[in-house]
């Protein structure tokens, strides 16, 4: 293995999260080294703050430190395991400061969150071995009409249901459906490739 | 919902599109145990954590490393110490792995101090009880000793009278021992004069077919044949070299008759002013005898009378020129396995 893939998100070896597992404070630097970057870029991308991110991917970690043996090798990689928990831990948080009330404290960062999915140039952030997935899911999201994208993201990102998105767009419940369900299988159909190469994240 | 309304509705679960009540039946038929609709998910999860690569990366904070690795052990310990039950009412969105392993408890790291009282409340108590038990022990150790050494004594004696008894059953399995051993030697003696008498009259029948008697000798493969029921016999399979790989062979060595039989198949015919020699190695190989593969002939009897070679560790066969060498200088044609 040589040094870019050590730190790349994308090839996180189960072992570490069984090292991680026994307690090895040394793997868990190495995991945090790893996976950080992509899991607080998904924070900040659902959350829209950067002290809430820093929060949120605080609470993910320890949590993976603790429980971090309900990590299961036959329900996907690593990083899939990660990033579904810092996702659903996320919206939890969405969805509470939505009920107590307070905006989305987003304008601020509205503008360099727009620039967070546009640019797909290469980041010195990530790892080498990170590129070629970032490049592939890229252009698998721009080969999609935007409408699907949109409506993707704000399930993924933002948490909503397809009723509230249907609202918020101010379109059929069918078409919104339709626009996810064919925006999944189509990024499905793109990335099975990726898959096929043996590149599973 | 249809089965189908169920499918169609795996790639929304997956982007997190779906209403509660949506959820929870997928959810069910999932754990019904329906195989097409585990795949789809399994594939459409992937997908979904597949697209946070899709972002522009943001490094986190240089300062929450440090501070995550920090705040990690305290709330560990108060974890071990204390378990809270979770209360999350339901399933998240996207949550399926989790799911099939439910969130284990977790401790507020607020719990720590109680959780360090309770601690020292339980150590103070393993080390009153460790204290109390010791102080009882002695008093009634010293009693229980000499009760023990009573019992000590008498088991001694009766290890000692079992021994006795030991010790002559002991001999007379000896002297039968002995008895068994005589009568083995009287039979092997007898089996000895018996295959004597046998070679005698063997060679008394050879003399006799030389001196132009009837010819009496017996076919070689008869031979072979009464040589597999002497007792003792050795028998090596030899193997084919990379000049014959179809070739094979058998040889037995009776020790008693110093002769031996090599039975060749499948190899080649003998080019003219050749012959194959066979060879018993122990430090250097000593020629056993030569013998002719004619045109057509697929298989090979050697017999031939050897000195001692019982301590041979391998035999084989070469190409020698017609009449043999001393010592093998052609190719190696079988070779004895080991």
């Amino acid at each position: 293995m040589d040094a870019s893939s050590q730190h790349a998100a994308s090839n996180i070896d189960p072992k570490l999260l069984a090292r991680v597992v026994k307690g090895d404070h040394q793997a868990f630097s190495q995991l945090y080294d790893q996976s950080s970057t992509l899991l607080y870029t998904m924070a900040l991308r659902i959350l829209g703050n950067r002290d809430e991110a820093a929060e949120l991917l605080q609470d993910v970690y320890l949590e993976v430190w603790r429980k971090v043996s309900r990590y299961d090798v036959g329900r996907g990689t690593p990083v899939a395991w990660l990033v579904t928990l810092t996702r659903s831990r996320a919206i939890d948080r969405l969805r509470a400061r939505a009920s107590r009330g307070l905006n989305k404290s987003t304008e601020s960062l509205d503008s360099s969150l727009a620039s967070q999915i546009a640019d797909r140039g290469p980041n010195p952030f990530d790892a080498q071995a990170d590129q070629e997935i970032k490049t592939l899911v890229g252009s698998a999201l721009a080969a999609l009409p935007q409408a699907q994208q949109h409506a993707l993201e704000l399930a993924y990102y933002e948490g909503l249901s397809h009723a509230e998105i249907a609202a918020r767009l101010n379109q059929p419940l069918g078409t919104v459906k339709t626009r996810i369900k064919l925006g999944m299988s189509k990024l499905r159909e793109s990335l099975r490739r990726c898959w096929e190469q043996g590149e599973h994240v | 919902m249809t089965h189908e309304e169920l499918e169609e509705a795996v790639p929304l679960y997956a982007a997190g599109a779906l209403e509660r009540s949506e959820r929870q039946a997928l959810e069910a038929h999932l754990l019904s145990g329906c195989v097409s609709c585990h795949t789809a998910l399994k594939e459409f999860q992937s997908v979904a954590a597949i697209l946070p690569f899709g972002l522009n990366s943001m490094p986190a904070p240089r300062a929450l490393k440090a501070k995550i690795m920090a705040a990690r052990t305290p709330t560990a310990i108060a974890e071990d110490a204390q378990e809270k039950v979770d209360t999350k009412p339901s399933l998240e969105p996207g949550e399926w792995m989790n799911h099939l392993f439910p969130p284990e408890s977790a401790a507020a790291p607020r719990s720590f101090g109680w959780a360090l009282s309770f601690a020292a409340l339980a150590i103070l108590s393993i080390g009153g009880y460790l204290a109390w038990t010791s102080y009882t022990q002695n008093v009634t150790g010293t009693a229980v000793v000499q009760q023990l050494q009573a019992a000590s004594d008498d088991q001694t004696k009766k290890v000692a009278a079992l021994q006795q008894q030991l010790d002559d059953r002991e001999r007379a399995i000896v002297q039968m021992k002995e008895e068994l051993q005589q009568r083995t030697t009287d039979s092997t003696e007898l089996k000895d004069q018996l295959i004597q008498r046998e070679a005698e009259l063997e060679d008394l029948k050879f003399q006799f077919a030389a001196r132009g008697g009837v010819p009496a000798n017996r076919e070689p493969e008869d031979e072979l044949a009464a040589l597999l029921r002497v007792p003792n016999a050795k028998a090596v399979s030899l193997n084919g070299s990379d000049m014959a790989k179809q070739a094979s062979g058998m040889l037995v060595y009776d020790a008693r008759t110093k002769k031996a039989w090599l039975y060749a198949m499948n190899l080649p015919e003998c080019p003219n002013g050749t012959t194959y020699q066979l060879w018993a190695i122990n430090d250097k190989p000593v020629s056993v005898g030569t013998f002719h593969m004619d045109s057509g002939e697929t298989a090979h009897l050697l017999v031939s009378r050897v000195p001692e070679f019982s301590k041979a560790k391998k035999f084989a066969v070469s190409l020698e020129p017609s009449g043999g060498r001393p010592t093998p200088t052609g190719p190696i044609y079988l070779v004895s396995q080991s």
